[in-house]
């Protein structure tokens, strides 16, 4: 059954006597258990999420009255949609703030900092990530709020007379939180094609008679392009879906979608909750399929 | 905090030098330490608050102590929470690294049809939401097959998306093989089995290593999925969260700073058996 399917991607461009020797490394069974667990456990339940979302929940019990109600209600919302807009401008926002850090700091890191400890640099990049993600949300609470340390040193300095609230539970410091979480996957991901570019392409620029701006915009951005794709798509998404720094850090003016999404399933409400939640889907799964050459997962988790 | 700059090195020392370079790279330089104090802050205070007295972990920081720490190793809630996270996080890191290894070899060798939508297709659990895997798997278990949620439905949600990571990792090294490698051993009669034990294997080791590493990192902190999958038996980010919404106390910094020097500690270890490993390779090709 595989020799049958085999064309395109695994075949060898000049393979030594066709057909030869060429199992069971060449076999797809393996992929037997994986195909199980993602087509039952994934597949199988986004399937059935999908049959919900046009049922309908009635007393907490869900019944197979097939209509469209889910869905009309989130576009004909006063609220949702904007949510939804407000959700997508945070995430381009801290996306470009990520990328603006990000690219100086891994060019820094390339550029004038030696090997071996570029290695360790990215290491400490990382280890953010081995402590407790809500920990380190809840931190900043200690940071931003009204007797964190910023209203301390702002006090001690005289600069304000009295603790600001501008930088908790609101917007501003879901921003700084979501910032500080999703940086790391645009370092990394800039890094890997950082790494790959040749310096000596700039000094040649130069000269040539190029200023070191137009070195570094003609000859540098062109070539890191895919790795600020990668970046922007692994620091975007996840934010389309993000609740809990919201819940932990942003108070009521701080809510993204995802919010709404979960206080209707912890309302019981599983329906109408699938139905955003699908939309969320739908609409990340169009940008996957549209960027789907950048998806460079590995490139952002497998260094350091 | 320490500097990373120790021994700079310019590739291009022959560069001709503009004035403006030198405050370039001093601004730079400036700007990666500042970065790096954003992303320290708040683990600094993390481990700060689990030596603080007050009951609630924060400021201002009013005496040393070594309280929370004896609380944290007493408390039977929070320990055992740990044991499952740990538990979950080492059957997740064995099934997935098996199971996504094996998915890669079919998905680079096997002749796949459509790899492009095969790489989406392992690529949408790990880039949707979390939250929509958590909500999808709870209504499957609850609603579907009317399971009971407990430490295994933890474990099949971490799988959803610890699989990918472990296919596309595994996928990445395999592409990059040299198959002449084996078909060179294949004329030297091994067959396949012995191809994959002493060829294949010893040389992608690594990646699959990485891929089980990534597989534990993901697993043991999971907040999200595991939120809506799990059973009466907590995991430490959910027992974390629960104390989040009733009050915080040290103990989890405890806990957390624990973890964070486990980990540490674990790597600096590991460096220093390849760097040992190393330095013995080269003392034995020496003599």
């Amino acid at each position: 059954m595989t020799h049958a399917m085999a064309g395109g991607h695994g075949v060898p461009p000049a393979e030594p006597e066709a057909g030869r020797q060429r199992r069971p490394l060449t076999r797809l069974w393996p992929a037997l258990p994986a195909v199980l667990v993602l087509g039952v456990l994934f597949l199988g339940s986004m399937a059935f999420m999908v049959v919900f979302s046009f049922w309908r929940t009635v007393d907490l019990d869900i019944v197979a009255d097939w209509n469209l109600d889910n869905y009309v209600k989130f576009f004909t919302s006063p609220t949702y949609p904007g949510t939804f807009v407000k959700t997508l401008v945070m995430a381009a926002v801290v996306t470009v703030t990520c990328l603006a850090l990000a690219l100086p700091f891994t060019y820094f890191l390339v550029r004038y900092v030696a090997r071996r400890w570029q290695r360790i640099v990215l290491l400490a990049v990382i280890v953010p990530f081995w402590t407790s993600y809500l920990l380190r949300v809840y931190a900043w609470q200690a940071i931003l709020g009204e007797r964190g340390v910023i209203n301390q040193v702002l006090l001690s300095l005289g600069i304000i007379d009295e603790p600001t609230r501008l930088l908790s539970y609101n917007n501003v410091s879901v921003y700084i939180v979501l910032v500080y979480v999703y940086f790391p996957f645009a370092a990394l991901a800039l890094y890997a094609t950082l790494e790959r570019f040749d310096f000596g392409q700039l000094k040649a620029a130069q000269d040539l008679g190029a200023r070191p701006d137009q070195a570094l915009r003609h000859i540098l951005l062109p070539q890191i392009r895919p790795g600020i794709i990668t970046a922007c798509i692994f620091v975007f998404i996840p934010i389309i879906g993000e609740f809990l720094t919201p819940i932990i850090v942003g108070g009521t003016q701080g809510v993204l979608i995802g919010n709404p999404v979960i206080n209707f399933f912890r309302a019981g409400q599983i329906t109408q909750g699938a139905a955003f939640a699908l939309i969320i889907a739908a609409f990340v799964t169009v940008l996957l399929i549209v960027f789907r050459r950048h998806l460079q997962v590995e490139d952002v988790v497998a260094r350091g | 905090m320490w500097s990373p700059v120790a021994e700079r090195i310019d590739p291009l020392e022959s560069m001709p030098v503009s004035p403006y370079a030198r405050l370039t790279r001093r601004l730079l330089w400036v700007l990666a330490a500042l970065v790096m104090a954003f992303l320290y802050l708040p683990i600094v205070l993390l481990v700060i608050f689990s030596f603080n007295e007050p009951r609630t972990p924060g400021l201002p920081i009013t005496g040393l102590t070594f309280d929370w720490y004896a609380k944290a190793l007493s408390n039977r809630v929070l320990l055992d929470a740990v044991r499952n996270s740990i538990v979950v996080a080492a059957i997740v890191a064995i099934a997935a690294t098996v199971i996504g290894t094996m998915a890669a070899f079919a998905l680079v060798r096997g002749g796949i049809r459509f790899p492009g939508a095969a790489r989406v297709f392992a690529t949408l659990p790990i880039m949707l939401p979390g939250m929509l895997l958590g909500i999808a798997i709870l209504i499957f278990m609850r609603r579907v097959l009317d399971l009971q949620l407990s430490l295994l439905t933890v474990v099949a949600g971490h799988l959803v998306f610890t699989v990918p990571f472990v296919i596309l990792i595994v996928a990445a090294s395999l592409q990059g093989f040299d198959r002449n490698l084996e078909w060179a051993a294949a004329d030297l009669g091994a067959d396949s089995r012995r191809t994959v034990r002493h060829i294949i294997l010893p040389l992608i080791w690594p990646s699959i290593l990485a891929g089980a590493l990534i597989s534990v990192t993901l697993s043991i902190d999971e907040f999200v999925v595991t939120f809506f999958t799990v059973g009466p038996q907590l995991t430490l980010p959910i027992y974390i969260y629960t104390q989040i919404k009733f009050g915080v106390t040290p103990e989890v910094n405890a806990i957390a700073t624990l973890m964070l020097g486990t980990t540490l500690g674990l790597i600096v270890l590991g460096m220093a058996l390849v760097a040992l490993r190393r330095r013995l390779r080269r003392g034995k090709e020496g003599s």
